[in-house]
């Protein structure tokens, strides 16, 4: 079966996401443009993944469960798990790691933890982007090592990317890589290529997709199409 | 000490945003990682940086942050500038680079 997929979008909780983005908006929006797996990759916290698992279930669409975690090097990863407490378990370590910057909404934004109808619970007070303190190989590592996928984000990109920031792609074992323009702009050097909305806005929801070959829209039919390069993008 | 437009006057830089040309400016901070701005640049600095994007106001605000050198002739997003003008943070450029910008501007303020 072909499904589509969108690995990368935001919520209101990250400080630069829109206050009107909120999980269960994302998971409707994104259901209404066909996207049968949709992530939430919120940058380095997990907070509004509960409401966001509701949603989904909801909806009727596989929900994956992440963070944008910002590296050492100010590099971003999504890094993507089955279940919302593994997610959420690698979430509190990476906040954990954030340095001790209380959020300023004025200059950054609000960081809003929501429940599935958008009651807000409270608003997370640390600085939620960043940078966590690993390198960008050690959280490749430790993503692995915690069952879930890596996968660098926005490779082409000028900020916050793998490319830009180190200035090659080091041979790493990740999952994927995702890029932006397609055909990707930069070398990838064979890795499976992924496009994500790495939605901010509810305009942005669905922007961007792709689209797997698997026996299952399940996380595991997720990773070995990934791992398979049984991907397909839109227009080519 | 000196102000941002007698610092941008001086070494004939180009201006995006000079919402506060008054602005005094005592130091002086060179990093491209802006978590490392955030935690060790000290108030009223100019920033020598090639981070043209907006988030660069952002950290520069927060820590009260005078001036902002682009190097190496970048450009700068157009909502760094908008940002620039609301948070009142000075926006220059140069084609030099980072080290031959942080060496002249220690010269101008004096701290060489």
């Amino acid at each position: 079966m072909r499904y589509c997929i969108d690995l990368h979008n935001h919520s209101c909780l990250s400080p630069c996401g829109s206050d009107s983005l909120l999980p269960a908006v994302l998971a409707m929006e994104a259901a209404d443009k066909g996207i049968d797996m949709l992530a939430l990759t919120d940058h380095n916290s997990g907070r509004n993944l509960p409401a966001f698992a509701e949603a989904c279930e909801i909806v009727g669409i596989t929900g994956i469960f992440g963070l944008e975690v910002t590296t050492l090097e100010e590099i971003h990863v999504l890094t993507l798990f089955e279940t919302v407490r593994e997610a959420l378990e690698f979430g509190q370590w990476i906040e954990s790691i954030l340095p001790r910057v209380h959020n300023s909404a004025r200059l950054f934004g609000n960081q809003f933890v929501c429940d599935v109808r958008g009651t807000i619970i409270e608003e997370a007070d640390l600085f939620l982007y960043g940078p966590a303190d690993i390198t960008f190989d050690a959280l490749i590592e430790q993503t692995l090592e915690f069952g879930g996928l890596a996968i660098p984000a926005h490779i082409d990109r000028p900020a916050n990317s793998v490319t830009a920031n180190l200035g090659f792609l080091p041979e790493l074992p990740y999952s994927a890589v995702e890029s932006i323009a397609m055909p990707p702009t930069v070398e990838t050097h064979g890795y499976t290529v992924t496009q994500g909305s790495d939605a901010h806005y509810i305009e942005h929801i669905g922007r961007r997709r792709c689209f797997i070959e698997s026996a299952s829209d399940g996380f595991s039919g997720l990773r070995s199409a990934l791992t398979a390069g049984a991907v397909s993008y839109l227009g080519f | 000490m000196m102000n941002v437009k007698e610092l941008s006057t001086k070494l004939e830089y180009t201006v995006f945003a000079l919402p506060d040309p008054v602005a005094q400016v005592t130091d002086g901070y060179t990093s491209d990682l802006l978590s490392d701005v955030m935690g060790n640049a000290a108030e009223d600095s100019v920033l020598i940086t090639i981070q043209a994007h907006r988030n660069t106001i952002a950290v520069a605000s927060l820590i009260g942050i005078k001036a902002i050198v682009l190097c190496n002739g970048r450009m700068p997003s157009p909502d760094m500038v908008v940002a620039a003008e609301q948070e009142t943070v000075a926006l220059l450029g140069t084609a030099e680079n980072q080290f031959t910008t942080s060496h002249r501007i220690a010269a101008a303020l004096g701290i060489s």
